[in-house]
């Protein structure tokens, strides 16, 4: 008897820690997958917060920066993390010329003409990539792309780990550059207030073009981190805009710390949903949460009311 | 002299039309067409988005089968030209695509598009118009459950439930200590991948065989290591993962990053690409995986090593199992029209495929009346980094079949 209750004691204390185990693990899942999230959303909300430009091309721009990184694996042997070194700046002279030739024309258009001139560019970037890398599926395997480390039996897996740390870096600078240098504190003077910005001598037009080149280099960067850590094509950029634009209407449009905290938020939500709820689910009970988030504050998390919404 | 120019411009106006209606009547054209005039064949296909890998493959599948057929003189004669448009694996798109090529293109035949879920509507399509619809891809069961009269005819062995028989099969006829006592299930919600699965899970099921881990994902899945992690916890001895390609591939990693190595694994799709499959997930991580298949570069049926040679010379690279299906799509739809005689009646070239055998590279083709194939599908595995077929044994490339994989043991 006393036997028999001891091993139910045992039992449950077994299960309670299986339970504990797998919620431990899936949290570090989640907050892995955030991160590297947040480093994805980041440019797209840069550039709305200065432009009012929503960036219907940034998911393409991700697969670009994903297959240059693959091309530099593939032919030079370049570890495609590192790899980040080169896509950034690349990406971000590309971002430059993009505004110049393309957005700049459109500026004082409304919001619509400048979706639509992205949306083209997105499937413009999709030909262009089916055209130099072909349709195929690719997927860069540096040595460490299926090797993990073990912490006390939680499985962090190696690509996961050096990419948040990665994303860390990356959004720390962002973050430091946009607070301590002269242009930084530019970017979020033309982000809370343009017209304010202008006034007290912010040239709102190189404000504007750094800004998107530093959005699309971050999305060079990201990029770098998708060909090791998910399979792409040129057609994948549909699944990456949506949920990056998922993460930056959670976190508050043009909000860098909103869009890191909804990725976080969507990045647990996703597999706390797969292991406690169904996979079915997965993709659908995120969109629940923010639908949620936006009922009770449609600005997102870390946004701000506009002096045009109060006097609406 | 305003009324006697338009006088002058009715007569001829109604010379032309007679001159037209009377060459109509005198024309003695059985194929349905100008005779010397190129036969159109209108396709939409998937060459962006979500499907755009298959799509291609695709492509050139049915690229090497103009070739091949105009090099011979033509179908009916007459040379065949491809109309193909993107459908960029949208629903929408594609029932668009066919109308307008069968509408405004007027095109002469159809040849289908890939992925069951294209395939739905626009078999549909082609049956609102009265075309024939052969289908390089689409096996999903609920693909042949309409009642149509045009087809679609699936060019491949077996539909989607039929697909993993011959594995199962296997599987229990094993030593009863080597056959799984469990089983997890991590299938795409996919009109292809999904029955696959559920069939397999039912005849395991019924034979014993523990379900431990039974979950549908969708689509948009990205990320697999939670999923991976949630079946690792069940430690069951057999995985069969429902896949297409890029979640076939990320299932596939993230089981290696979590460190599960089950003793048995069988995926749909993903395996059946050769070289892209060990391209993604590593070469090490293939061996002993388990797959269907509905074709393979080394198999002696009629004309296939003249397709691998000829895809080779003009791509670089063997076949992927989608090309070879779609050039099988191209031999159904050419056979039909020369044992015919005409494009006239394209419900008689559907009759006469209803009636008939086929041979295909892909082996003998035959169909129901609804137009799903009675046949079995291939079983592949990967063995020392290549994709060998194992059963059914008369089409086997090698003797040998992996129980238990190396790096479960």
């Amino acid at each position: 008897m006393a036997a028999g209750a001891s091993r139910g004691h045992h039992d449950s204390g077994s299960r309670h820690h299986k339970r504990m185990t797998e919620f431990i693990q899936q949290t570090a899942f989640g907050l892995l997958i955030g991160g590297v999230y947040a480093l994805f959303a980041s440019g797209l909300t840069l550039i709305f917060g200065v432009m009012k430009v929503i960036n219907i091309a940034h998911g393409a721009l991700l697969i670009l920066g994903a297959f240059l990184t693959f091309t530099l694996w593939e032919q030079l042997g370049i570890d495609p993390l590192a790899a980040i070194l080169i896509t950034t700046p690349a990406m971000f002279a590309l971002g430059w010329v993009l505004y110049m030739t393309m957005v700049r024309p459109l500026r004082s258009a409304p919001l619509s003409s400048t979706v639509l001139l992205t949306f083209g560019l997105a499937l413009v970037l999709e030909a262009v990539m089916g055209l130099v890398w072909g349709n195929n599926s690719r997927s860069a395997r540096p040595s460490y792309f299926d090797q993990s480390f073990d912490v006390a039996g939680i499985v962090l897996p190696k690509a996961q780990v050096f990419a948040f740390a990665i994303a860390i870096l990356v959004l720390t600078l962002l973050f430091l550059f946009l607070a301590r240098t002269w242009t930084g504190r530019a970017i979020r003077a033309a982000s809370a207030n343009t017209q304010g910005a202008a006034l007290v001598g912010v040239d709102i037009a190189r404000v504007s073009v750094l800004t998107f080149a530093v959005g699309v280099a971050t999305v060079g960067a990201a990029g770098s981190m998708v060909s090791v850590l998910y399979p792409f094509l040129p057609g994948s950029h549909y699944i990456w805009i949506a949920r990056v634009l998922s993460i930056i209407v959670l976190g508050g449009l043009g909000s860098l710390q909103g869009a890191a905290i909804g990725a976080v938020l969507l990045g647990l939500a996703e597999v706390y949903t797969q292991t406690y709820v169904s996979t079915e689910w997965a993709t659908a009970v995120p969109y629940v949460l923010i639908f949620v988030v936006l009922f009770f504050r449609p600005q997102g998390l870390m946004g701000t009311r506009l002096r045009e919404d109060v006097a609406v | 002299m305003r009324r006697y120019t338009v006088r002058r411009l009715l007569l001829s106006v109604g010379v032309v039309v007679a001159a037209m209606l009377i060459g109509a009547g005198c024309s003695d054209d059985d194929d349905g067409g100008d005779s010397g005039e190129p036969i159109t064949i209108g396709v939409s296909l998937p060459l962006t988005g979500e499907f755009s890998q298959p799509g291609k493959a695709a492509k050139q599948g049915y690229e090497v089968w103009r070739d091949t057929v105009n090099e011979e003189g033509g179908l009916l004669e007459r040379q065949v030209e491809l109309e193909i448009r993107d459908d960029a694996s949208d629903q929408n798109t594609v029932v668009s695509d066919y109308n307008a090529l069968i509408q405004r293109e007027d095109v002469d035949l159809l040849l289908g598009t890939f992925s069951s879920l294209l395939n739905l509507p626009a078999s549909a399509a082609a049956e609102r118009n009265q075309m024939l619809y052969v289908e390089p891809a689409g096996g999903a069961p609920e693909i042949f459950e309409r009642d149509f009269q045009f087809g679609p005819f699936f060019t491949q062995q077996a539909t989607a439930e039929k697909q993993g028989d011959l594995f199962v099969d296997w599987l229990l006829n094993l030593p009863e200590d080597e056959q799984p006592k469990t089983a997890a299930y991590p299938v795409l919600d996919d009109p292809f991948a999904l029955p696959v699965i559920e069939a397999m899970r039912k005849k395991l099921e019924d034979a014993g065989i523990e379900t431990v881990y039974d979950e549908i994902y969708p689509v948009s899945t990205s990320n697999f290591d939670s999923i991976a992690d949630s079946v690792k916890s069940e430690n069951p001895d057999l995985v069969a993962n429902g896949a297409q390609f890029d979640d076939g591939i990320g299932f596939r990693r993230s089981l290696s990053k979590v460190g599960f190595e089950p003793k048995m694994l069988f995926q749909t799709n993903a395996p059946s690409f050769g070289s892209q499959y060990s391209d993604g997930v590593g070469v090490k991580n293939t061996e002993g995986t388990f797959f269907a298949i509905s074709h393979t570069p080394d198999a002696t049926t009629p004309g296939n090593e003249e397709f691998v040679q000829r895809f080779e010379d003009e791509f670089g690279e063997p076949p992927a199992e989608d090309a070879a299906d779609a050039y099988a799509s191209g031999q159904v739809l050419q056979a039909a029209v020369e044992e015919v005689g005409s494009i006239d009646d394209q419900l008689a070239l559907a009759d006469w495929l209803r009636d008939n055998t086929v041979e295909t590279i892909l082996g003998p083709l035959e169909w129901e009346d609804t137009g799903a194939p009675i046949g079995e599908f291939l079983i592949g595995q990967w063995q020392n980094g290549k994709a060998e077929i194992v059963l059914p044994e008369d089409a086997a490339t090698t003797d040998e079949i992996i129980t238990v994989r190396p790096a479960a043991e």
